[in-house]
C-alpha cells in the first residue's frame, strides 16, 4: 500500500473542509479513518463483502449527516466510529443478513459463530506487539468487545461472566494503561 | 471540584468514548464536557487514546473498495454542486420572463376587450337598422293588409248586392237625345237601398259647375236620391238616399249639389220597372 498518495489533513482542515463539501475532505477522510473504521466494521461484520458495503455505508453517512457533527461533541473519530459500529451492528442484524447466514454451510457458520465469540487475541487482526504487554488480557478482551464489536458493558459481564462493577473498572484501567503507552 | 474528579472517575466517560452509553447521557456527558474544561480535557484524553488505539487495530481495505467508496460520494457530490449552480441562471430567466409576459397578457387582453366592444357596438347598429327596415315593411304590410281587407269587405258587399234576391238591377238607358248613355241602378225595396254601380256609369264628363242627380219616381213624382259624378272617383257601388218604393229613375245634370226639382230637359237616361 503506498502511502504516498494518501492525503492527510489536520482534524481542524478536514472539519472545515468537510463543512464546505470539498471534494478534498472526502478523499481525505477516506485516508486517514478508512482502516480504522474498516477494523472495527471487520470485527463486527466478517464477510468482507458485507464489510466493504458497510464502509461504504459508514462514508456515505458521514458526508450526508456531518451537519450533525459539531467539534463540541468531541473529536471526528469518536463520531464516526459510532457510525460505523452502529451501521456495522445494524447490518448483521439485518433480515438480509440472517437469511444469507442461513444459507451458509453450516461449518462456515460454525467458524464464523467462533470469530464472532472470539474474545481470543488474534494477531493477525490486532498486528500490535507492544500492547500484548500494555493491556492484561481480561483488560484487553472487555475494551474489545465494547469498543470494536458494539457490546454494552453490561452485555459484556453476561458474555463474560463477570459481575458488573468489575467490568467497569477493568475498562477503565485498561484505558488508563492505552493513555499511558500513547503518551 | 470533588463532583468533577468523582464524575470522571464514575467511568461514564470512558463508556462515552467506547460508544456504551444510552442517548440521554451521551447528552448529559456532552453538557458536562462542555461546562467544565477538566472533564473535556479527560474526555479529549480517552478519545486521543481509543482513537490510537483503533488505529492500531486498523484493517487496510482493498484499493478498489477506496474507488468505489469515493466514486459513489463523488458521484452525488457532482450532483450537489452542479444542481445549485445551474438552477441560478435557469432562475434568472425564469423570473424575468412573468414580468414581460403579463403586460402583454393584459395588453392583448385590453386590444381583445376593445375589439370585441366595437364589434358588438356594429353588431348591434347593424341589428338595429334592419329592425328598422323590417318595422317601416311591417307598417307597410299591414297598410296594405288593411287596404285589401277593406277592399275585400266592399267587394263582399258588391257581391252580396248581386246575390242578394231582394234587389234588382235596372238599366237605365239613353234618352232620344243620347241613346248610347246608360247607367245602372240596383234597388231593394226590402231593404230601401238604392246603389248605382259606377263601374258602368257611361256619361260624359261633367264640368265644375255641375253634377248628375239621381231621381226616383214614385206615383210620377221626382224623390230626390243624391248627386254623382261622371266619370267616377271609384269603381265601387255608390249608395244613394234610401227609398222604400220606385216606379222608375231617372238621372239629370243639375248645378253642383242637386236640385229640389230635376230639370226635366237635362234628363240623360231614364229606366222604368
Amino acid at each position: 500500500m503506498s502511502k504516498k498518495h494518501k492525503i492527510s489533513l489536520t482534524e481542524e482542515q478536514l472539519v472545515l473542509s468537510l463543512r464546505n463539501h470539498e471534494k478534498v475532505a472526502i478523499e481525505a477522510l477516506y485516508d486517514m479513518y478508512s482502516a480504522s473504521l474498516y477494523g472495527v466494521i471487520s470485527r463486527i461484520v466478517i464477510d468482507t463483502a458485507i464489510a466493504e458495503d458497510v464502509l461504504q455505508e459508514t462514508f456515505v453517512k458521514i458526508w450526508h449527516s456531518f451537519s450533525s457533527y459539531s467539534t463540541e461533541k468531541g473529536r471526528l473519530f469518536t463520531w464516526m466510529i459510532n457510525i460505523a459500529r452502529n451501521l456495522a451492528i445494524d447490518k448483521i442484524r439485518s433480515k438480509d443478513f440472517r437469511n444469507q447466514n442461513k444459507n451458509q454451510e453450516i461449518e462456515n457458520n460454525v467458524t464464523s459463530i467462533d470469530e464472532q465469540n472470539s474474545t481470543i487475541y488474534k494477531p493477525e487482526l490486532m498486528g500490535v506487539k507492544d500492547l500484548v504487554q500494555t493491556l492484561k488480557p481480561e483488560q484487553k478482551s472487555i475494551i474489545d468487545l465494547v469498543y470494536f464489536k458494539g457490546y454494552t458493558h453490561v452485555e459484556a459481564a453476561d458474555e463474560l461472566g463477570i459481575p458488573l462493577g468489575t467490568i467497569k473498572t477493568r475498562l477503565r484501567m485498561g484505558i488508563q494503561e492505552l493513555r499511558k503507552h500513547f503518551n | 471540584m470533588e463532583d468533577i474528579k468523582a464524575y470522571i472517575e464514575s467511568g461514564i466517560l470512558e463508556l462515552y468514548v467506547l460508544g456504551d452509553v444510552t442517548p440521554d447521557e451521551r447528552l448529559q456527558v456532552e453538557a458536562m464536557a462542555l461546562k467544565h474544561p477538566a472533564i473535556k480535557a479527560e474526555l479529549d484524553a480517552i478519545e486521543r487514546s481509543m482513537e490510537l488505539y483503533a488505529k492500531e487495530n486498523e484493517i487496510e481495505p482493498s484499493e478498489e473498495l477506496r474507488h468505489r467508496v469515493l466514486g459513489s460520494i463523488l458521484t452525488n457530490f457532482g450532483d450537489d454542486n452542479n444542481f445549485p449552480q445551474k438552477a441560478v441562471p435557469h432562475k434568472t430567466n425564469v423570473v424575468s420572463l412573468p414580468p414581460r409576459k403579463e403586460p402583454n397578457f393584459y395588453k392583448y387582453a385590453f386590444a381583445a376587450s376593445l375589439a370585441l366592444l366595437v364589434a358588438s357596438g356594429v353588431a348591434l347598429i347593424s341589428v338595429y337598422s334592419r329592425l328598422q327596415q323590417s318595422n317601416t315593411q311591417l307598417i307597410t304590410l299591414q297598410l296594405q293588409n288593411q287596404h285589401f281587407t277593406n277592399r275585400v269587405n266592399l267587394l263582399d258587399r258588391e257581391i252580396s248586392v248581386f246575390r242578394d234576391p231582394s234587389y234588382k238591377l235596372l238599366k237605365l238607358e239613353g234618352t232620344a237625345k243620347n241613346p248610347a248613355l246608360a247607367v245602372t241602378v240596383a234597388f231593394s225595396p226590402a231593404r230601401k237601398k238604392v246603389l248605382i254601380d259606377m263601374q258602368n256609369v257611361k256619361l260624359p264628363q261633367n264640368d265644375k259647375d255641375h253634377q248628375y242627380q239621381l231621381w226616383a219616381l214614385v206615383g210620377g213624382k221626382p224623390v230626390d236620391l243624391g248627386v254623382f259624378d261622371a266619370p267616377a272617383d271609384t269603381s265601387q257601388m255608390k249608395e244613394m238616399k234610401s227609398i222604400a218604393r220606385a216606379d222608375a229613375f231617372a238621372v239629370t245634370l243639375e248645378p253642383k249639389g242637386g236640385s229640389i226639382n230635376p230639370t226635366m230637359d237635362q234628363m240623360v237616361v231614364l229606366g222604368k220597372f
